[in-house]
C-alpha cells in the first residue's frame, strides 16, 4: 500500500476551493426555486378540491420514493428530448447546472412543501380569522399575521432540508458538473487515480464545515425570530 | 417523444430480476446496524466523557457529509488497506477477488448505524426512567428489562424514524454502482449503454425504485400497527 501523504491534503485544498461557489450557487438556487414550487405544492395540499389534493399527495409520494441519481439522469437525458418534442426548442447545450437546479428542484420542492404545510397547519386558524375580521385582506393577512408566525415554526425542518439538499447535490458530479466533487474527481484522474484519498478527505472535510455551518446559522436565525416572538 | 417500448418492458424485467440485490444489501445494512445502533445508543445515554465525544464525532461526521463521499472513501482505502493486512498475515486470499457487495454492506451499515443511534437514543430517552427502575426492583435482569419492558415501548416512538431511514437506505443504495454492485441502477445503465436508451431504463429503475419502496411502507405501517399495542397509556 502506497503510504499517506498529509502534505498533498494541503496542497490540494487550494484547488478545490474555488469550486465551492458551484456547489453553493446549486444550494442556493435549489432553495429559492425549489421553495416556490414547494409553496404550490403546500397549497395545492391544503387547497379545497380534490383533485389538487390529490394531485399533491401524490407527488409527494413519488419523490419520496425516487432516489435522486436516478432522478438526475432522468432530467439530463429525458428533458432535452421532451423539450425538443414538445417546445421545439434544443437546450442540449444548456450548462450542466441547468439540469442540476431543475432535478433538485423537484426534489426539494416534495420535501419543503410538507415542511410549509405543517407549518401553516401549526398556526391558530383564529389568527387568520381576527386579521380579516378587522378589515385585512386574505393576503395581507397571510403575509403579516400568519407567515412570520410560520417561518418560526418552519425554521429547524427548513434548515434540515437545505443540510439534506447540500449532500444530495453532491451527486450532481455524476453528470459531469465540475463542483467541489467534480473537481475532485478530475484531480484524482490527473494523477492518474492516485491520491484519491488524500483529495476525499478534504472533501469530507469541506462538506463537514458546510453542514455545521448551515446548522449553527439557522439556530442563529430561529434565536432571533424567537426572540422578536416573545418581544411581541 | 420516441420512446423504444420494447426496450422499455425487456429491461423492466431486467431492473425486477436485481431487484433482490437492492433488498440484500438494505436487509444486511439493517441486520448490521440495528444492534450495533442500539448498542451506541445505550452507551450515550450513559455518562462517561472520551466514548460520548468518539460517538458524537461519528455520528456528526456520516451525517455531515455526503455519503457519495463515504463511499468513495471507503472504496478508495479499504480494498488496498485489507490486501495489505492479507498480505501482512500471509493469507492466501485474494482480496480483489471479492464481491463488491461487501464494500457495499460496509458503507451502509456504517452509515445506517449512525442515523438509527440517533433514533434510537431518542426513542430510549422518551421512555420514562422509572419503568427501568420499576423493572429492576420486581427483580429483572437489566437485560431482561430492556428486552421486556423498555424495548417494545421504545419501538413505537422509533418504528416512524426506522421506517423513514430504511426508505432513505434503499435509495441510497441506488449509489451501489459506484462500488460496481450490480444492482437495479447499475443493470439499468449497462442494458441503456448498448443502444443509448438511457430515458427508458431510468424510467425502469424510478418504477422499480417507487414500487420497492411503496412495498416497504406497507410493511412497515403493518408492523407499526403491531408494535402500537405497547403504546403506553398514562
Amino acid at each position: 500500500m502506497r503510504p499517506f501523504n498529509p502534505q498533498f491534503i494541503l496542497d490540494v485544498i487550494p484547488n478545490l476551493l474555488p469550486f465551492l461557489w458551484v456547489t453553493l450557487s446549486v444550494v442556493l438556487g435549489t432553495v429559492f426555486f425549489g421553495s416556490l414550487l414547494g409553496f404550490v405544492l403546500a397549497r395545492a395540499k391544503l387547497s379545497q378540491k380534490p383533485l389538487y389534493c390529490w394531485l399533491a399527495d401524490g407527488y409527494i409520494y413519488i419523490i419520496r420514493c425516487t432516489p435522486s441519481i436516478v432522478l438526475l439522469f432522468i432530467v439530463f437525458y429525458g428533458l432535452p428530448k421532451f423539450c425538443l418534442e414538445v417546445f421545439d426548442m434544443d437546450i442540449n447545450g444548456y450548462e450542466k447546472i441547468f439540469f442540476v437546479l431543475v432535478t433538485f428542484t423537484l426534489l426539494f420542492a416534495a420535501p419543503i412543501s410538507e415542511v410549509m404545510r405543517s407549518a401553516y397547519e401549526a398556526i391558530d386558524h383564529g389568527q387568520y380569522e381576527a386579521a380579516v375580521s378587522i378589515g385585512l385582506t386574505p393576503w395581507q393577512a397571510f403575509y403579516h399575521i400568519i407567515l412570520p408566525q410560520a417561518t418560526v415554526v418552519a425554521l429547524p425542518n427548513f434548515g434540515n432540508s437545505v443540510i439534506e439538499l447540500m449532500k444530495e447535490g453532491s451527486l450532481a458530479y455524476t453528470i459531469g458538473l465540475v463542483d467541489l466533487i467534480g473537481k475532485g474527481q478530475l484531480i484524482i484522474s490527473q494523477n492518474y487515480g492516485a491520491y484519491a484519498l488524500e483529495t476525499y478527505l478534504p472533501l469530507a472535510f469541506i462538506y463537514l464545515l458546510l453542514t455545521l455551518g448551515v446548522e449553527k446559522s439557522f439556530l442563529r436565525l430561529e434565536h432571533a425570530f424567537s426572540r422578536q416572538k416573545k418581544a411581541a | 417523444m420516441d420512446i423504444n417500448y420494447q426496450f422499455l418492458i425487456k429491461t423492466f424485467y431486467l431492473v425486477l430480476a436485481a431487484v433482490p440485490t437492492t433488498l440484500n444489501i438494505t436487509a444486511v445494512s439493517l441486520l448490521i446496524a440495528m444492534p450495533l445502533a442500539f448498542y451506541l445508543a445505550v452507551i450515550r445515554l450513559r455518562p462517561g466523557k472520551y466514548i460520548q465525544i468518539i460517538i458524537s464525532g461519528y455520528i456528526t461526521f456520516v451525517r455531515g457529509t455526503p455519503i457519495v463521499l463515504q463511499i468513495l472513501i471507503i472504496y478508495s482505502i479499504l480494498p488496498s488497506f485489507l490486501n495489505s493486512v492479507a498480505k501482512g498475515f500471509a493469507l492466501e486470499v485474494n482480496v480483489f477477488d471479492w464481491n463488491p457487495i461487501i464494500y457495499a454492506y460496509i458503507v451502509f451499515s456504517l452509515n445506517t448505524t449512525a442515523l438509527l443511534c440517533e433514533v434510537f437514543r431518542s426513542a430510549l430517552a422518551s421512555i420514562n426512567k422509572g419503568q427501568l427502575e420499576a423493572a429492576l426492583c420486581a427483580g429483572m435482569t437489566t437485560v431482561q428489562a430492556y428486552r421486556h419492558i423498555i424495548v417494545p415501548q421504545a419501538l413505537v416512538v422509533a418504528m416512524p424514524n426506522i421506517c423513514n431511514i430504511t426508505v432513505k437506505l434503499i435509495k441510497g443504495t441506488s449509489l451501489a454502482f459506484l462500488m460496481t454492485v450490480k444492482d437495479m441502477t447499475a443493470v439499468a445503465k449497462i442494458a441503456a449503454s448498448y443502444g443509448y436508451n438511457y430515458i427508458e431504463a431510468y424510467m425502469d429503475v424510478f418504477a422499480g425504485y417507487v414500487i420497492v419502496c411503496s412495498v416497504v411502507q406497507v410493511a412497515f405501517a403493518f408492523a407499526e400497527r403491531h408494535v402500537g399495542k405497547f403504546r403506553f397509556i398514562k
